[in-house]
C-alpha cells in the first residue's frame, strides 16, 4: 500500500467522520436554529367576520354556554359547514378549550395530529364519564383540520352535530366530547 | 356507533393509517448504518496503517457488534418507536472508534485474540447494549424510577463503599475504586453515578421548594437558610470521603458535580453554584496540600515540564508524552496506525483521547468533542421537553455525567485541570464504564420515547 493511498484514505475518514457529524446537525437543524416559519395566507373578510376575536383566557361564557346546550340536544344545530366553505380560512394554530374542566387553557397545534380519548397515551386526555378511551382525532388534511370520531360511544359533536365521517372543523366552531368543548383558533 | 352502515368501514380504512411510518427509527437506521461504516473503516484504516493489510478476522468481530447495534434499533422499533434517533447512532461511533483505537494499541504491543483489550472492549460493548436493551425493554415507564429513588440512594452509596471491603476490593495505580470477584474486576462507581442520579432526581423533585423559595437575599443573591445546606454538605462529605480513602480526584468531583448541578437545575438558583464551587475548591485546595497524591497531581499540572516532576514517581511523565503525542499529530493526525501513541502509559484507557489526538488529529478529535455534544445537546433536548419534573431532572443528570467525564478527562489530558482518572465515555477501555454509559443511553432513549408519547393537555374532572 502506497503511502499516497495511505494518505487519500487518512483524509478520507477524516471527511467520513466530519459528514457523520454534519449528518446529524443537518437532521437537527430544526432543533438548533428554530422552525421555519410557515407564512400564513392574509385573512378575508368573510372568516374575519365568523371570526370571533374573544382572547383564549377569557373564553366568552355565553359562547361556551350555548356549545353546551347544542351539545346536549343537537337538534336545532347550524348545518356542518362544507369543505368549500372552510377551505380558504387561515390554519388554525391553538386549540381553546372553552368549557369543562380546564376552561381557558390552550394548546398550540403542531402539523401531527392530535389523538383525543381517556388513555393516557392521547395527546388531549380528557378523563370524564362520557369520553372513550380512544375518542377522536384531529388531524391536518392539507392544510384544514379534520374531526374523526373513532367510534366513541357517547359520540363527538361538532356545533351540536354528532360526527360520523371525518368533517372539517371551521375556526371558532365549538367540538363537544363528553363535557369538554373546544374551538380551534388561529 | 355511526348511524350508517356504510360509515364503519370507511372509519376502519382510516383507522389502519393511523398507525404511520416511523419516519424517526428511519432516520436512525440510516445514521446507524453510517455509524458502523465509520466503525469498520476505522478499523481496516488501523490494520492498513500497521500491518499493510487488512485481516478480515476482527472486522469480522467487530461486524457482529455492528450486527447487535442493528438489533438494538430492531427492537426500539417496537418497544421504543418514538425515541431519539440520534443517541444510538452516535453511541455506536463513539464505541466503535474506541475499539478501533485499542485495537490499533494492541497490534503495537502485540497482542493478539484473546490477550488483547480490543476482544475484551468489544464483548464488553455487547454486554453492555443487551443490558441496555434490557433497561429499555424492562423500564417501560420512567416515573417507576421515581418511586425508587431511595432504593437508588441505598444501592448508590453501597455501590460506593463496595471498593472499601476487604478481600474483595483492588487497588489500580494507587485508586481504589474496584472489586475482583472471580477473576473479573469491575468499577462499581460506575453504576453508582447512575443510581445517584436518579436518587438526586427524585429528591430533588420534593425537596425543591424548600431549597429555592426560602432563604434571606444578600448582595443580589438569595442564599439558603443554614437547614436547607444539609443535604449538600453530605454529599460533599461523601465526594470528600472518595477523595481521601479512594484516592481518585475525578469520582469525587464527578458525584458533587452531578449534586450541583442537578440542584441548580431543579432550583435555578445562582447561590447553589457558587456554595457548592467553593465547597468543592476549598476541599480540593485542602487535599492538595495534605494528600500527596493530590499534591502531585497539582505539581504535575502546573509544572509539567519541569525536569524534576518529569522524572518523578507519579510525576508529569505521561501527562508530557500525551501532550507530546497530540503535538505529533497535529491538524489531521498521523494516520490511524502511522502514529506512536504506546508511549504513553495508559494510552487505551485514560489517555485514548491522546492517542486520537495523535493519529486523527486535531480535526479528528474536535468530530469526536461535536459527537459527545450532539448527545449531550439531545439529553438536554429531552430534559427540556419533558413534562414531568422528575424525567426532566433525571434526563438532565444524565447527560451531565457524561459531560462531566468528558470536560474532566479532555482538560485532564490537555492540561485544563489537574489530571484526574475518569473514563472517556464509549471510548476509554474498561467494561464498567461502557455498561453504564449504554445505560444511560438506554435510559435517554426511553425519556426521549415517552416524551413524544406523553399527553399534551390532561382534562381531569
Amino acid at each position: 500500500m502506497s503511502e499516497l493511498t495511505l494518505l487519500i484514505l487518512r483524509i478520507g475518514f477524516l471527511i467520513l467522520l466530519w459528514a457523520f457529524v454534519f449528518a446529524i446537525v443537518y437532521a437537527l437543524r430544526s432543533d438548533l436554529f428554530g422552525q421555519k416559519v410557515r407564512r400564513l395566507p392574509a385573512p378575508n373578510g368573510a372568516s374575519a367576520a365568523s371570526a370571533s376575536p374573544a382572547p383564549s383566557t377569557a373564553p366568552a361564557s355565553s359562547e361556551s354556554a350555548t356549545a353546551r346546550t347544542e351539545a346536549i340536544a343537537p337538534a336545532p344545530a347550524a348545518p356542518a359547514p362544507t369543505a368549500q366553505e372552510v377551505a380558504d380560512e387561515p390554519v388554525a394554530r391553538r386549540l381553546v378549550i372553552t368549557s369543562g374542566a380546564k376552561e381557558g387553557m390552550e394548546l398550540e397545534l403542531g402539523d401531527d395530529q392530535l389523538t383525543i380519548g381517556r388513555s393516557a397515551d392521547s395527546g388531549l386526555v380528557i378523563r370524564d364519564d362520557y369520553t372513550s378511551t380512544h375518542h377522536a382525532r384531529l388531524m391536518l388534511w392539507s392544510d384544514q383540520w379534520m374531526i374523526q370520531d373513532l367510534d366513541s360511544t357517547n359520540g363527538t359533536f361538532l356545533n351540536g352535530k354528532r360526527v360520523s365521517i371525518p368533517t372539517p372543523v371551521p375556526l371558532n366552531t365549538p367540538v363537544s366530547i363528553g363535557t369538554t368543548t373546544f374551538e380551534l383558533r388561529r | 356507533m355511526p348511524p350508517t352502515d356504510s360509515l364503519p368501514t370507511f372509519t376502519k380504512s382510516i383507522a389502519i393509517t393511523v398507525r404511520q411510518p416511523s419516519k424517526l427509527r428511519n432516520l436512525e437506521l440510516v445514521l446507524l448504518l453510517v455509524a458502523i461504516g465509520v466503525s469498520g473503516t476505522a478499523i481496516a484504516l488501523v490494520q492498513l496503517g500497521v500491518n499493510g493489510a487488512v485481516d478480515v478476522g476482527v472486522l469480522l468481530q467487530a461486524g457482529a457488534l455492528g450486527m447487535l447495534a442493528l438489533g438494538m434499533h430492531v427492537a426500539l422499533r417496537v418497544v421504543a418507536r418514538d425515541a431519539d434517533p440520534f443517541i444510538l447512532p452516535i453511541a455506536t461511533t463513539l464505541n466503535g472508534i474506541g475499539v478501533a483505537m485499542i485495537y490499533r494499541i494492541d497490534l503495537a504491543r502485540g497482542l493478539v485474540g484473546w490477550e488483547g483489550l480490543a476482544i475484551r472492549q468489544m464483548v464488553w460493548a455487547g454486554v453492555a447494549m443487551i443490558i441496555a436493551l434490557g433497561v429499555i425493554i424492562a423500564i417501560r415507564n420512567h416515573r417507576v424510577l421515581a418511586r425508587y429513588r431511595y432504593v437508588a440512594m441505598f444501592v448508590g452509596i453501597a455501590l460506593l463503599l463496595l471498593p472499601m471491603l476487604p478481600g474483595i476490593g483492588l487497588t489500580l495505580n494507587g485508586a481504589r475504586l474496584w472489586i475482583q470477584v472471580a477473576g473479573f474486576t469491575f468499577q462499581p462507581g460506575e453504576i453508582a453515578k447512575i443510581a445517584l442520579a436518579v436518587f438526586f432526581a427524585g429528591y430533588l423533585v420534593t425537596a425543591r421548594d424548600s431549597l429555592s423559595l426560602v432563604g434571606r437575599r444578600v448582595l443580589g443573591l438569595q442564599l439558603p437558610r443554614a437547614r436547607d445546606l444539609g443535604p449538600i454538605l453530605i454529599i460533599w462529605v461523601a465526594a470528600m470521603g472518595v477523595l481521601i480513602f479512594q484516592r481518585d480526584l475525578g469520582t469525587s468531583l464527578l458525584y458533587f458535580g452531578l449534586f450541583v448541578v442537578m440542584i441548580y437545575v431543579s432550583t435555578g438558583r445562582l447561590s447553589w453554584v457558587l456554595i457548592g464551587l467553593g465547597l468543592f475548591l476549598g476541599g480540593a485546595a485542602i487535599a492538595s496540600r495534605t494528600l500527596t497524591y493530590v499534591e502531585g497531581r497539582f505539581a504535575a499540572w502546573l509544572d509539567s515540564f519541569n525536569p524534576e516532576v518529569y522524572d518523578a514517581q507519579g510525576g508529569s511523565y505521561q501527562l508530557v508524552q500525551g501532550l507530546f503525542g497530540m503535538a505529533h499529530g497535529g491538524l489531521v493526525g498521523r494516520g490511524l496506525g502511522r502514529g506512536d501513541p504506546t508511549i504513553t502509559p495508559l494510552a487505551e484507557s485514560d489517555y485514548i483521547i491522546a492517542s486520537i489526538g495523535e493519529e486523527l488529529g486535531l480535526v479528528g478529535l474536535f468530530a469526536i468533542l461535536g459527537l459527545y455534544l450532539l448527545f449531550v445537546a439531545r439529553g438536554f433536548r429531552i430534559g427540556f421537553n419533558g413534562t414531568d419534573d422528575f424525567g426532566r431532572l433525571l434526563a438532565v443528570g444524565l447527560s451531565f455525567v457524561i459531560v462531566l467525564q468528558v470536560f474532566v478527562v479532555v482538560g485532564g489530558v490537555t492540561r485544563v485541570i489537574p489530571l484526574t482518572g475518569l473514563t472517556t465515555p464509549f471510548l476509554a477501555a474498561g467494561g464498567s464504564s461502557l455498561v453504564a454509559n449504554w445505560i444511560i443511553a438506554a435510559l435517554l432513549l426511553r425519556l426521549s420515547d415517552e416524551v413524544r408519547h406523553q399527553p399534551r393537555l390532561v382534562v381531569d374532572e
